[in-house]
């Protein structure tokens, strides 16, 4: 075995630069990439800093080389050691980085990681925002009790009624829907290891109505989640923790609601921006508060103008979270307070540990919720952009 | 932000020809690649984009001299202009040390060529790199049009149109027939060592 001599995220350093980093060094070695999201390890051998095998699965060569390429969210290690076997790849290092590069654009390569785009539509007349698709890592299949099966076009959850059942997709895509008065409005794509449910059916008191539909795309295998084993952890968390992650869950209904009223074009921005603001747009903020009166509202600044992302009350957090993306403040949003806001300071660190020793299931679960404020934030913006268009010319 | 590699005692540094679609870059380069090939290390690495061409090459230019006792070595590429190839710009604009910015003289393209001189500013930015501080030279192609019954820029026009601001170094050029090519990667490489120098000095 040799040495690991350098190891790092891809989503810092990523495979068209480590290839640059390893081909300028001539290195020699093995570079094994994993991510969560995927169920093989990749593995590219070095030669005097070019590659010369590889192999992903069942894919090898050249082809897993071009996979790789699309993993947006993994690990890399790379291992000093004496490479035997003939040279599988002819082509040269920048060859390789530029062609992948090329068809990643293009979107022949498919893209791995918790936010991906279902791929742009050729068709010039084709307007309409790219799609995400959320994904999950892989599940921890001690929390699946049973597995269920649903057809292509059916729903698999239906807006407005009350249900705590939690699922995680297994296999397929399903479509998250609001009904709205100019009819179905499609929210997200969720494939593979999302979570269908909220945090709020752990909460027995506020019996959870479905906010929206959930209809599958494709034959989606979903596996049913150990609500009783996940209640538990809900339960042994702190009630910070508890209160953090049930206001996460919020704020992706909320932050729903608002895609779906600038859709509707019910959103009087100026009214929403009027309050003071407490952080600025990519202001460098550490700190992270708790709602404890009045109200504060997110909004992104983009080249159109302000567009609302969220409204939170008490007991609400807003600030920077060290340990999820959810893509608003402080990096990607503003927040506005109400005359009468008051806030607490609360501790990211300790939250941040708590977030660490929370199961895999959870953890991922609350990665999940992240992931979709994100998407749906991006969603509020493209829609945006679309409302602007429409504004009659004065 | 060019590398220095101790165990090859190189200095890489990295020369990006920018420019509209059809300008010239390729053929600039192709020229370079052609007439230097003494000095070019390894084959030309060619990667077809849409309505554009990728290019790559190493470079070691001879008389540059050496910086701190490494030799100079230049990574040379194009960039696809088309908004969809992010990944490619993103790795080639990376660490960018020099740009020489093609301009096309035909008349038609003269909002292409302020186009693409905005998007370069704007491309330099997100990589954190103000384009009044790298080395920048100009290059208005396809001078040998001028009289073959086409609507060609003067230079002046040209010199109005996109260097008003910047005040770089300037060529007129015809990448198809040789002229002023070397010239231009020339004084490029010349700025581009002489910023290098200074950063080294002042880092």
């Amino acid at each position: 075995m040799g040495n690991f001599v350098l190891a790092g995220n891809i989503t810092f350093l990523n495979l068209g630069d480590i290839l640059q980093l390893l081909g300028s060094n001539a290195s020699t070695g093995v570079l094994r990439i994993t991510s969560k999201y995927a169920q093989d390890m990749g593995l590219i051998y070095f030669f005097n800093g070019n590659p010369v095998n590889a192999s992903l699965g069942s894919l090898a060569g050249l082809d897993a080389v071009n996979s790789l390429f699309g993993w947006l969210d993994g690990e890399f290690e790379f291992i000093e050691e004496k490479v035997a076997g003939e040279n599988i790849i002819k082509k040269s290092r920048m060859q390789i980085i530029l062609d992948c590069l090329r068809m990643l654009d293009d979107g022949q390569i498919d893209k791995l990681g918790p936010v991906t785009f279902t791929k742009k539509s050729l068709h010039p007349l084709n307007k309409l925002p790219n799609q995400p698709i959320i994904r999950g890592p892989l599940i921890d299949y001690t929390y699946v009790v049973d597995e269920e099966e649903v057809h292509a076009g059916n729903k698999i959850v239906m807006e407005g009624k009350h249900g705590g059942w939690l699922w995680v997709i297994l296999e397929g895509t399903a479509e998250i829907i609001r009904e709205t008065p100019k009819g179905p409005l499609e929210i997200l794509k969720i494939g593979e290891g999302a979570f269908i449910g909220s945090v709020a059916s752990f909460l027995l008191l506020e019996g959870s109505v479905r906010s929206a539909a959930i209809i599958a795309v494709n034959n989606v295998l979903l596996g049913v989640l150990d609500s009783r084993r996940l209640s538990v952890d809900f339960l042994r968390m702190s009630d910070q923790f508890r209160s953090f992650s049930i206001s996460l869950d919020r704020r992706l209904k909320q932050a729903t609601n608002m895609a779906v009223d600038i859709n509707l074009n019910n959103i009087k921005i100026e009214e929403f921006v009027s309050g003071k603001q407490v952080i600025a747009q990519g202001e460098n903020v550490e700190g992270l508060f708790t709602i404890t009166e009045g109200e504060a509202h997110i909004a992104r600044n983009t080249e159109n103008g302000y567009v609302p992302l969220a409204s939170l009350y008490p007991g609400d957090f807003f600030g920077h979270v060290p340990f999820l993306d959810m893509g608003q403040e402080p990096h990607s949003a503003s927040v506005f307070g109400s005359k009468d806001l008051k806030t607490s300071e609360l501790d990211p660190d300790i939250l941040g540990k708590e977030y660490n020793q929370l199961s895999y299931t959870f953890k991922s679960f609350i990665e999940h919720l992240a992931n979709c404020i994100l998407a749906t934030s991006m969603l509020a913006c493209e829609f945006g952009k679309n409302a602007v268009r429409k504004k009659p010319v004065l | 932000m060019a590398i220095f590699n101790i165990k090859k005692r190189e200095l890489e540094c990295k020369i990006v020809y920018y420019g509209p679609g059809r300008s010239g870059k390729t053929t600039n380069m192709e020229y370079i690649y052609k007439t230097y090939k003494k000095q070019v290390v390894g084959e030309m690495v060619s990667v077809d984009t849409e309505g554009d061409r990728t290019l790559f090459f190493d470079f070691l230019p001879m008389g540059l001299g050496q910086i701190k006792g490494f030799d100079i070595k230049v990574q040379v590429y194009t960039v696809p202009g088309q908004v969809q190839y992010k990944s490619t710009r993103k790795l080639v604009l990376k660490g960018v040390d020099g740009v020489i910015f093609v301009a096309d003289s035909l008349a038609v393209r003269r909002e292409k060529n302020m186009l693409s001189l905005k998007d370069l500013q704007h491309n330099l930015k997100e990589y954190g790199i103000n384009i009044v501080n790298i080395p920048l030279i100009m290059q208005h192609n396809k001078r040998d049009l001028t009289g073959q019954g086409v609507p060609v820029m003067t230079i002046e026009q040209m010199e109005r149109d996109l260097n008003r601001q910047l005040k770089v170094p300037s060529f007129p050029a015809s990448a198809i027939i040789g002229e002023s090519v070397g010239a231009t990667l020339k004084e490029c490489l010349k700025l581009t060592l002489l910023s290098l120098k200074k950063q080294i000095k002042s880092g």
